[in-house]
């Protein structure tokens, strides 16, 4: 397939994704990309000259766009573009599927949303696939989630819009999934695809998850009359930089509700919730390996870890156990205590409980080398009169064994837990 | 063609060290060759028992930057496990083209070898340790002597293992017990006769561990460091000997050629192997000295006679164990000495006997012990900690033989060592444990039911033996010179020549054997 923008934001996790699933992929853009083994053929809206597509092609992802468009000119050039791959892939016979906007209108305040429109309509003409993503986030601090994240980042004092607007967000990452999705399966017919969240998010909600989960800030939210921000725009609008987010923005905290619940659907698509994707990683990997590592730790050491601790454990998974999680229970995170049940006393081959020995063999080691674990393991600083040890031994022992006698009632949920927990794993 | 050089040593450890300095002394021109890997992460100066208690970056030093320790859970003996050592352990196999069937196959291509990371027992071979050996005791006294005093050994006392060790006259004083092992001495010498009666002897340990200062090696002053490496340099390891060599001018070491064969090129002996990245390098000399440890000088040696068959290969079974002082619970942990500080020999049935040694537990991470026992790790976590403190671990030797394994030369090449099938080896473990649970007990200590484990085959890293030296030398065995029949001018001087490995620990008697071989040498060269 060829991907046009694809060295921009959305454009660079198609092209991934898309590759690691095995597909051949063409990098259409006005620079090569920077990971060198891609294919590339140099494209530029804005030219005139001829477009060569190689041959074979099956699909081509648009996703060439200029975000601020300064006149009717320039925004003519860019249908002259879309009409020119429109043709290159009607002689290859290859798909189209044109990544639009929210915001794509005939009557569109912005040129943006009205030049989306003019497109979109050529392109279902001619039998192809449009898709309107919501406010697309996550991934590379890039495009206008980059810029809010730059902006977030700068200001310790933010605005909360009142009364709040409503936004629908979709994960780059589940972006790409769906349009490769629509340029493989041969089952979704030709139209306007809708994708987003269908249930709105307030925009200070993401403002706020992008502060706390992606950049780990506390931000001070201060209520402001939503029609400052159209004033703000409007000020703004000197300044090249701001303008076109403040723009984009505005446009798209007017918008009315996108009905995208059936054709998230009909694609099959699990869009991850807000709260997963901002995390860094974008999934909750990352946090559930800190949580089985603060389980793994709290029970050998007897107390919580420090934060050094805990980070050395997500390092050592991530670098030696291919990050998989191991996907504890709940009730076992939330009472370490309870590791006892799957520590010993269950026989089999189960790779997840050999797994599980293993990091908890080396949560163990990682213990013992710090300081605490120096107190912990060695014992020192300290000494101890014999009865208050032997007392300690005592205490040990006793629990051992109370849990080897009720190891018959409590193997067959370990097994279970070993069972569900494995296809993490794979 | 021009020579080289006279004589090329294959190897950097202790036993082409102390080839080198004779031969480089009597004005030889020398060339030595090693795998030339060097220490990266320098071991903790300070105090164990304090940099454990305040150092907060010593993750990097149990455990390593990039989890070194996690990644060799499964390896078979702790040092292993210590991320600092990773460079005396690391690509031996893979380099040198060895495997093993079951069998744990450990060498090194560090300068100075295993030196680097051994347990410093020290040890003279009896006239009956010595009967197949194809020399008198007395041509390797004046060895040993040579060596255990540049080398610097201590444990000197009068004992009951004066004579077994037989190295008091060269040695400096002991390094001195801690409160443990003093007592358990103690009660050794109330309940000396019966235990004697047992065939049980107890002493001081011999180590190649400094009390006196030697050149810029310092004395030990019980750190505990032992297991990271020592940072005063009191434990003798062959890379500290090293910069004597290169004050020669007659002494050239080439670091970083791994010698991949032995040949001859247009009559004159040489070695290939690959140097700094480049695979063809060739070097000739008149002679060569093979030390590169006896795996690799078997797969080199066997190679080179384009031998087929099987060599046996002497490996001492070995097995550890956990013994504990009762007296001494909740006492405080104290700086020890983390090497060998009580030895003991035992005779067993068939007119065999073992030899083992006890060390505090203090210089070992708990972790080890932890992964050990059938408990549950929080609950054996809070046990040993209030229990480990009062226990020692032991180890135990038998003799060569009784581990006995094969080498051969695969199709393509590699060294395969595979255990032999021998249930001797089995049954004198399971007579050891009894005697030894007994023994220890006259000591005031407890061996702890189930906790003597026997070790895998190879664990010991003792292999000897398998080109060994004899009188009248077949293919495939070495004359008292160490010379190779059927290879002129190449001598093993390794522990591949060994003649025979008993229960002792045999590096220095190597040392001693590399010594005497070119002393032989370089009278030779003279009377020539």
């Amino acid at each position: 397939m060829v991907i046009t923008g694809g060295t921009g934001y959305i454009g660079e996790r198609v092209v991934a994704l898309a590759r690691s699933r095995g597909h051949t992929v063409v990098v259409a853009s006005r620079r090569a990309p920077v990971a060198g083994d891609a294919k590339w053929i140099p494209f530029d809206m804005y030219s005139t000259g001829e477009l060569v597509l190689p041959e074979g092609i099956q699909a081509i992802v648009h996703l060439a766009a200029n975000t601020s468009p300064i006149d009717s000119a320039e925004a003519d050039r860019e249908l002259m573009a879309a009409r020119k791959l429109l043709d290159a892939a009607r002689q290859l016979s290859a798909k189209f599927v044109f990544v639009s906007s929210q915001t794509a209108r005939p009557d569109a305040p912005t040129l943006y949303g009205q030049t989306k429109w003019r497109i979109e309509q050529d392109v279902l003409a001619a039998g192809g696939w449009v898709v309107r993503p919501g406010l697309v986030y996550g991934g590379a601090p890039r495009g206008l989630f980059g810029e809010l994240m730059h902006t977030v980042q700068r200001f310790p004092v933010l605005p909360a819009f009142v009364p709040a607007p409503a936004i629908q967000p979709i994960h780059v990452d589940d972006l790409a999934a769906a349009l490769i999705e629509i340029v493989c399966r041969s089952d979704i017919a030709p139209g306007v695809l809708r994708l987003a969240c269908p249930e709105p998010v307030s925009f200070t909600s993401y403002l706020r998850a992008l502060a706390s989960d992606r950049l780990r800030t506390r931000r001070i939210f201060v209520p402001v009359p939503v029609v400052l921000l159209q004033g703000a725009a409007q000020m703004l609008k000197q300044h090249a930089g701001f303008r076109s987010a403040m723009e984009r923005l505005r446009s798209l905290l007017d918008l009315p509700l996108m009905d995208s619940a059936a054709d998230v659907k009909a694609l099959g698509l699990h869009l991850r919730p807000l709260a997963v994707g901002m995390h860094p990683s974008g999934d909750m990997r990352r946090r559930q390996i800190l949580l089985e590592g603060r389980a793994l730790y709290s029970y050998v050491l007897r107390e919580l870890p420090k934060g050094s601790l805990m980070r050395a454990y997500v390092r050592a998974v991530e670098s030696l156990r291919n990050g998989a999680s191991l996907s504890l229970p709940n009730s076992l995170t939330k009472w370490p205590s309870l590791l006892a049940a799957v520590d010993q006393g269950v026989r089999g081959d189960s790779g997840w409980i050999s797994e599980f020995r293993w990091r908890l063999g080396a949560a163990t080691r990682m213990a013992e080398a710090t300081p605490e674990g120096a107190r912990r393991f060695l014992g020192i600083p300290g000494r101890d009169g014999v009865v208050p040890v032997l007392l300690r031994i005592a205490r040990a022992v006793v629990s051992e064994v109370a849990w080897r006698a009720v190891m018959p009632v409590v193997r067959p949920f370990v097994h279970v837990v070993s069972k569900r927990s494995n296809c993490g794993l794979s | 063609m021009k020579r080289d050089c006279d004589i090329l040593i294959i190897g950097s450890g202790p036993a082409g060290v102390s080839a080198a300095l004779p031969l480089v002394k009597a004005g030889l021109n020398v060339l030595m060759v090693d795998g030339g890997r060097r220490v990266v992460d320098p071991p903790p100066t300070e105090n164990f028992l304090v940099w454990r208690r305040t150092e907060r970056t010593q993750s990097r030093w149990m455990v390593g930057s990039e989890f070194q320790a996690l990644k060799m859970q499964e390896a078979v003996s702790p040092k292993l496990r210590v991320p600092s050592l990773g460079y005396v352990f690391e690509d031996f196999e893979f380099e040198n083209r060895v495997v093993g069937n079951d069998f744990v196959t450990i060498g090194s291509l560090a300068t100075g070898g295993l030196s680097n990371a051994w347990g410093c027992g020290v040890a003279r071979f009896s006239n009956d340790d010595l009967a197949q050996f194809p020399f008198q005791e007395s041509q390797l006294l004046a060895s040993y002597e040579t060596v255990s005093r540049r080398i610097g050994i201590s444990g000197r006392g009068t004992d009951d293992l004066s004579d077994y060790f037989g190295l008091d006259a060269w040695s400096q004083p002991p390094v001195p017990l801690d409160t443990l092992h003093a007592y358990m001495l103690e009660h050794y010498r109330k309940y000396r006769n019966l235990l004697n009666a047992q065939g049980f002897v107890l002493g001081r340990s011999r180590v190649a561990a400094l009390t006196e200062a030697i050149g810029d090696r310092k004395p030990c002053e019980r750190t505990g460091n032992c297991l990271w490496g020592c940072s005063r340099r009191a434990l003798y390891s062959a890379v500290d000997e090293i910069p004597r060599l290169m004050s020669y001018g007659n002494f050239t070491l080439r670091s970083g050629f791994v010698v991949r064969a032995i040949a001859r090129r247009n009559g004159s002996l040489a070695v290939e192997g690959s140097a700094d990245g480049r695979q063809n390098c060739v070097m000739t000399a008149k002679k060569i000295l093979v030390a590169a440890g006896t795996l690799a000088t078997t797969r080199l040696v066997l190679t080179a006679l384009g031998y087929q068959g099987e060599r046996k290969l002497l490996s001492c079974p070995t097995a550890a164990f956990l013994a504990w002082v009762p007296r001494f619970l909740g006492a405080q942990r104290t700086p020890s000495f983390g090497l060998g500080q009580l030895s003991f020999a035992l005779n067993l049935t068939a007119g065999a006997r073992a030899m083992g040694s006890t060390f505090s537990t203090t210089g070992v991470p708990v972790s080890e012990f932890v992964s050990h026992a059938p408990l549950r790790n929080r609950y054996m976590t809070d046990i040993l900690k209030n229990f480990l403190g009062s226990c020692v671990v032991g180890n135990v030797f038998l003799p060569g033989e009784f581990g006995a394994a094969s080498a051969r030369l695969s199709g393509n090449g590699q060294l395969i060592v595979s255990k032999s099938h021998d249930d001797t080896g089995s049954r004198l473990m399971v007579e050891c444990s009894r005697i030894l649970q007994r023994c220890f007990r006259k000591l005031g200590a407890v061996v702890i039911p189930g906790s003597f484990t026997v070790g895998k085959p190879g664990g010991d890293i003792h292999y000897a033996g398998t080109l060994p030296m004899r009188r009248e030398p077949q293919i495939g065995e070495t004359d008292s010179m160490g010379e190779v029949q059927g290879l002129d001018g190449v001598h093993v001087v390794d522990g591949a020549s060994l003649s025979g490995l008993p229960e002792k620990s045999h590096t220095l008697t190597i040392m001693a054997n590399a010594d005497r071989i070119a002393r032989r040498l370089v009278e030779l060269c003279v009377s020539a």
